[in-house]
């Protein structure tokens, strides 16, 4: 099975073969992993070099690199055969939720507006704070979810954003 | 002494719970209907027979109405007296009271603003750039930045919302804004029998939106003669309000290394423990002391301080994507131990984090001989540490540890929004680098069923939808 990964900025062509060798773009890798808890962390041995991956979240993916976190994202050809967009998905798409259930005080975007990094996208009153969540990248805001002056739970999708050259 | 707990409904499998002698429920998770209903605190707290209530940090901490019906309940209040939480927690009588003690106090208004024509008549005479803050307020909550008179509205309304929204009182006065300058507090401790020390200050100038993420003492721009200062103005201030147990007296120092008085914490601190790695005091133990009528144990120069402590805030909040808060439940957890090393927590192995409260996750205090000793000690815990099944500012800290404004204790309050710039991926060594590829292959090939984050879950599921579609 092949696998498109990013780590970091990073982009990386994975194969596992039927035996579980790794092959990293096209040349085998002398790795050996133990998962040390399961589904959750690995120990990754490569050139006797020892290095301890934990999953800190899956979505987005988020590991933790001998006490450094990075992000990460791995697809499979299955997926992305399945879906021309998984890539995006993975890397370029970004789904902004509510991070807590709260009050949408102002959405500042409309559909289609490009928006630089760090501008305002939508005001949440949560805990008696406006929280103002911003645009982790200059993007184009795609989808609209959530409309000002209503109620939001707690992971509420609220805008979707594209990633924009 | 024995502990009764209060929880909340989000809370019942908190580790206060299990860890407290007694635990009584208070009702549901939404602060007013729990934490904050002061009968039933009282009620509680009768039915038990508690000599004495600690309020904590947060909630009803720095509550008058809260001090003085835990007073006529017959108990002690281990805080001061209601009467001095009215007079601090209003901060523009503080203001005065400071000015009168003879502290410097920033250029502003000592009244409240009527209105919006008053505040944009207050910043004419005063001058740009301004902080509007609620009377009422504290916590980086009511509080607005206005750096052109464009703004004025907009912030007006906010603060104005957030503090009635958060104190009750939409009153809201202004304050010059001094830029580049350092948030520098002292701490003291009072008894009811006229004494006042102070114990030595912390540097909380790494902030972000005013929420304090580390914390250190001795602080890198105080030298002993402006600590004295520092002391006398905070006893001067604690003397002037009849202060009584453990307090905090904040200022904000500038460049020159002039002060001028903040506001006044009627309570503990979050960041106590700096403090308490410093001087060897135990601050909840003495808070228990005074409260039950004796005697601070020691005078002033006896109080002394050895080596230097940070305190690392870790936070329930994405740090590499502007501080939102994140969820979940802890699906792994390692901690950090070893000399000078000290965890503050309530976490384990299948907590779930509520959203209802705090973002407040642990707090890693590290000491050492000298700030390079605890720096490089708090490095080598920050590295050790896990938490998994949700995001912490943890990433925030390494990089913070390792940066040389940092490492030279060259920082004031503006610190994180010119040096965090969490997008930015640090760097792996490549053999680390492809060790996480191989890990993030083997994690996406795994049948993920364990991770029952609720959010994440949800995550998924649209994830998988849009790409069947």
């Amino acid at each position: 099975m092949r696998y498109e990964v990013a780590v970091a900025d990073r982009d990386f062509i994975v194969d596992v073969d039927a035996s579980g060798r790794f092959l990293i773009g096209g040349e085998a890798v002398a790795a050996t992993a133990d998962e040390v808890v399961r589904g959750r962390q690995w120990r990754i041995a490569i050139d006797g070099r020892t290095h301890e991956v934990t999953v800190l979240t899956w979505d987005p993916m988020r590991l933790l690199v001998d006490g450094t976190e990075t992000a990460a994202s791995a697809i499979d050809e299955r997926a992305l055969a399945m879906s021309p967009n998984a890539r995006a998905q993975a890397s370029g798409r970004r789904e902004l939720r509510a991070p807590m259930p709260g009050l949408l005080r102002a959405v500042h975007v409309r559909e289609g507006d490009v928006v630089d990094r760090d501008a305002p996208i939508v005001t949440l009153e949560a805990m008696k704070m406006e929280n103002e969540i911003r645009a982790p990248a200059r993007a184009r805001v795609t989808k609209l979810a959530a409309r000002a002056g209503t109620k939001v739970e707690g992971g509420a999708l609220l805008v979707v954003l594209s990633e924009v050259d | 002494m024995s502990a009764v707990a209060v929880y909340s409904d989000a809370d019942r499998d908190a580790l206060h719970v299990r860890l407290a002698d007694e635990a009584y429920p208070i009702g549901p998770a939404a602060p007013r209907e729990s934490y904050l209903a002061i009968d039933k605190l009282i009620e509680v707290a009768r039915r038990s027979s508690c000599d004495a209530v600690h309020p904590g940090y947060g909630f009803l901490s720095e509550n008058a109405n809260f001090a003085k019906a835990v007073a006529e309940a017959g108990m002690a209040f281990v805080g001061p007296p209601a009467d001095v939480q009215r007079l601090l927690g209003d901060k523009i009588r503080a203001r005065r009271l400071a000015a009168e003690a003879g502290v410097p106090i920033a250029e502003g208004t000592n009244e409240p603003l009527r209105d919006l024509s008053a505040a944009r008549e207050a910043a004419r005479r005063i001058g740009l750039p301004l902080m509007l803050k609620a009377a009422g307020g504290g916590g980086g909550k009511g509080m607005r930045v206005v750096r052109d008179e464009a703004e004025l509205d907009a912030a007006w309304r906010l603060a104005s919302g957030e503090a009635a929204g958060a104190f009750g009182d939409a009153s809201l006065f202004v304050e010059r804004l001094v830029e580049n300058a350092r948030h520098v507090e002292m701490q003291i401790l009072a008894d009811a029998h006229g004494a006042v020390v102070w114990l030595g200050e912390r540097d909380c100038s790494v902030q972000r939106r005013h929420q304090k993420m580390i914390e250190e003492s001795p602080g890198p721009a105080v030298d002993d003669a402006l600590r004295a200062r520092l002391g006398d103005a905070a006893v001067r201030i604690a003397r002037a309000a009849q202060y009584r147990n453990a307090g905090t007296v904040e200022f904000l120092v500038d460049r020159t290394g002039a002060f001028h008085f903040l506001e006044v914490n009627t309570r503990l601190q979050v960041e106590h423990p700096v403090t308490e790695a410093v001087t060897g005091l135990d601050l909840v133990a003495l808070q228990f002391q005074v409260a039950a009528g004796e005697r601070v144990p020691f005078a002033q120069g006896d109080v002394t301080r050895r080596g230097a402590a940070v305190e690392l805030r870790v936070t329930a909040e994405d740090a590499r994507a502007g501080f939102v808060p994140s969820s979940g439940v802890i699906e792994l957890l390692r901690l950090p131990s070893g000399p000078g090393v000290r965890v503050d927590h309530a976490l384990f192995e299948g907590a779930r984090i509520p959203t209802e409260y705090d973002p407040l996750l642990a707090k890693i205090i590290v000491s050492g001989r000298d700030r390079a000793e605890a720096i490089a000690r708090a490095r080598r815990a920050v590295n050790e540490t896990i938490v998994a099944g949700l995001l912490t500012s943890l990433s925030f800290h390494a990089h913070v540890l390792r940066d040389p404004d940092f490492l030279a204790g060259r920082y004031d309050t503006g610190y994180v929004a010119s040096h965090w710039d969490g997008r930015a991926s640090p760097e792996l060594e490549p053999s680390a680098a492809t060790a996480a590829a191989i890990a993030a292959v083997l994690a996406r090939r795994r049948p993920q069923v364990a991770h029952g984050n609720g959010v994440a879950t949800a995550w998924q599921l649209a994830a998988r939808e849009d790409a069947l579609r």
